[in-house]
């Protein structure tokens, strides 16, 4: 379980310092499907950069079961993140002078997996392992980057954004994929977007606005990416 | 478009033209003061010893003065290929607007301003050092040297690479802005990835992310092979140059070749952390702890380093051994050659600490690359 308790973030400081987080406080189950719905400029990003361990929090903690990660060292937080963390942008940041293949193997290399193979494969692109990214549509490399988070086994996996940049039957393809290997392999999905259609998938959706947590609520019923509005 | 903040990131050309211009003067100098007294020069021995003097000043200022123009000239255009790539899409929205090639291609001629700051410090650095070289040069000769000041060719040693050097800017900016607008604005740094042949998947990832680093931009191959090669070459010539010429001429090679090495290694160096910082970005995101990650990205370029001392060495040696075999073979008072193992003995290691501690310099610099903003650059 994660437990956010208080967190606080500013950029800047005296007169011009801009509060991004103003004491936000949230609990996500294991294996839980979390949408952290906000317009640009609510926090949403910072929330999911400070939960993931991608930056400190100034005040307030995050606790993965007893552990709290605000505590950790810039070192400790690396290994954590090796450990138990899979990352998804929505402007994919695969390493353009590597394969496919390659690009997958970072994730799995951490995680001592061989069989990368097939998680290409599970994304639908097996017939690409030896393309580069530069050879790839904007949803196929998203679909490596899936590929690449996955391999790592993370006990969490957080996605910026992951359609922001993919035409409406690219961004279904993609969610498809992470609903139904989140459904196999029953890791946790904290997913930020703006889009409420996509909400609509989650198990539950955090609702921000201005850097405070302004509603949280359960979807009764999780659409598919083929059921939600686009 | 190009500022003159544009034209200080050239500062590394701007020493190495200095270094340039510095030898070039001296040596243009006293050859242009040797060709003036040829019909005063007699005797057998003195003679030999003119020819010699002369046939040195021609091999010192072409050899020196031409690998040094030379590697300017990489340098420069390097610079400006990776000023084209990354703004590519500013460019390709001023072709969009109506400027022409040529009108984009004109304001690259500020680069030789650095050319310029180069070429005057050199040439005023020879001024200074001068009496004190022809000192050094007349002792034991057969024959004094009056030292004239040519104005003229120094002024020359100033105008030429300038104008040389703004010219190159703009022709070769022009070639690389001639293409259409909309591949302009479309291209990334994806579309300019280079392909590897070897696929080979057996490998672990951070072993072919070295060798991918390395074989991605062979520019820097190059300029961290030319590093080592300058240091190792200038470091040992310098010692036997103490003995076949002056310890003055010993000291101003040692120091051309530090400056010159050192510089080139920290360019090429910046620019593989700056090239990386995605790639460093992303992997410590993904939990790959900063030493293994500062490890795979410049790892890679040791046997480089290693290949060009070793080359360094050979060629200093064939060198001073021509010089002395051939050049001056007639004159009586110069000592035997002989490979300099002390030499070798004083900088290997010297070099091999300068090295490492460079690079552990910038994998400091990796360490402390911040994740989030590499991340937000578009």
């Amino acid at each position: 379980m994660i437990t956010v308790n208080n967190i606080t973030k500013s950029y800047g400081s005296g007169s011009a310092a801009n509060q991004v987080l103003k004491g936000i406080n949230a609990t996500i189950n294991d294996g839980d499907f979390v949408v952290i719905l906000g317009a640009s400029g609510s926090g949403k990003s910072t929330f999911l950069n400070v939960i993931s361990g991608l930056e400190k929090a100034d005040s307030g903690s995050v606790k993965y079961g007893d552990r709290d990660i605000t505590k950790l060292s810039d070192k400790q937080l690396t290994k954590f993140r090796k450990d138990n963390i899979g990352f998804i942008f929505q402007q994919y940041y695969l390493l353009p002078n590597m394969t496919v293949e390659k690009n997958v193997k970072m994730g799995a290399d951490l995680a001592g997996r061989k069989d990368y193979r097939e998680i290409i494969e599970a994304v639908g692109l097996g017939s690409k392992m030896k393309s580069y990214p530069s050879e790839l549509s904007g949803g196929e490399q998203q679909r490596v980057s899936v590929a690449r988070a996955l391999a790592k086994d993370p006990k969490v996996l957080f996605l910026d954004e992951p359609t922001g940049a993919l035409d409406e039957k690219t961004g279904r393809q993609v969610l498809d994929y992470i609903s139904r290997l989140h459904e196999e392999l029953g890791f946790t999905v904290i997913m930020i977007t703006h889009n409420q259609n996509i909400a609509d998938m989650a198990k539950t959706v955090i609702k921000m606005n201005s850097g405070v947590v302004t509603e949280v609520y359960e979807n009764p019923v999780q659409k598919t990416a083929y059921e939600i509005g686009w | 478009m190009v500022t003159i903040k544009d034209t200080l990131k050239l500062f590394g050309i701007s020493i190495v033209i200095c270094c340039a211009a510095f030898v070039c003067t001296l040596f243009i100098n006293y050859r242009i003061d040797l060709v003036d007294i040829k019909d005063t020069v007699v005797g057998e021995q003195a003679q030999k010893m003119y020819d010699a003097q002369l046939s040195t000043s021609t091999v010192v200022c072409s050899v020196c003065g031409g690998c040094l123009i030379l590697t300017s000239i990489i340098m420069l255009l390097t610079y400006i290929k990776n000023f084209i790539n990354t703004r590519s899409k500013e460019l390709g929205i001023m072709k969009a607007l109506g400027y022409s090639d040529m009108s984009i291609a004109r304001h690259f001629r500020i680069f030789g301003l650095s050319v310029l700051a180069g070429a005057v410090a050199g040439v005023g650095a020879a001024a200074v050092y001068m009496p004190k070289f022809y000192e050094v040069q007349n002792k034991d000769s057969y024959y004094e040297m009056t030292r004239n000041s040519h104005f003229g060719a120094w002024a020359l040693l100033i105008v030429i690479p300038t104008v040389l050097f703004a010219v190159l800017s703009v022709v070769f900016a022009y070639r690389r802005l001639k293409k259409p607008v909309m591949k302009l604005l479309r291209e990334s740094a994806d579309s300019k990835v280079r392909k590897s042949k070897d696929n080979d998947s057996s490998l672990p990832f951070l072993k072919d992310l070295k060798k991918e680093t390395v074989r991605s931009r062979r520019s820097l191959i190059f300029f961290i092979w030319f590093s080592a090669f300058c240091f190792s070459c200038n470091t040992q010539m310098s010692f036997s140059m103490k003995t076949l010429a002056s310890e003055t001429m010993g000291y101003m090679i040692l120091i051309i070749g530090m400056i010159l090495a050192y510089m080139m290694l920290i360019l090429a160096l910046s620019s593989v952390v700056k090239g990386n910082s995605k790639t460093v970005a992303m992997m410590r995101v993904f939990g790959y702890d900063d030493g293994e990650t500062a490890k795979a990205v410049l790892s890679g370029y040791r046997w480089i380093a290693a290949l060009g001392f070793l080359m360094g060495t050979g060629y200093q040696f064939g060198l001073l051994k021509v010089m002395v075999n051939v050049v001056f073979k007639d004159i009586d008072k110069l000592p035997d050659y002989s490979f300099d193992v002390k030499a070798l003995c004083i900088a290997l290691p010297l070099f091999v600490i300068s090295y490492e501690l460079i690079m552990m310099f910038f994998s400091n610099k990796i360490r402390k690359l911040p994740v989030k903003s590499v991340m937000l650059e578009n």
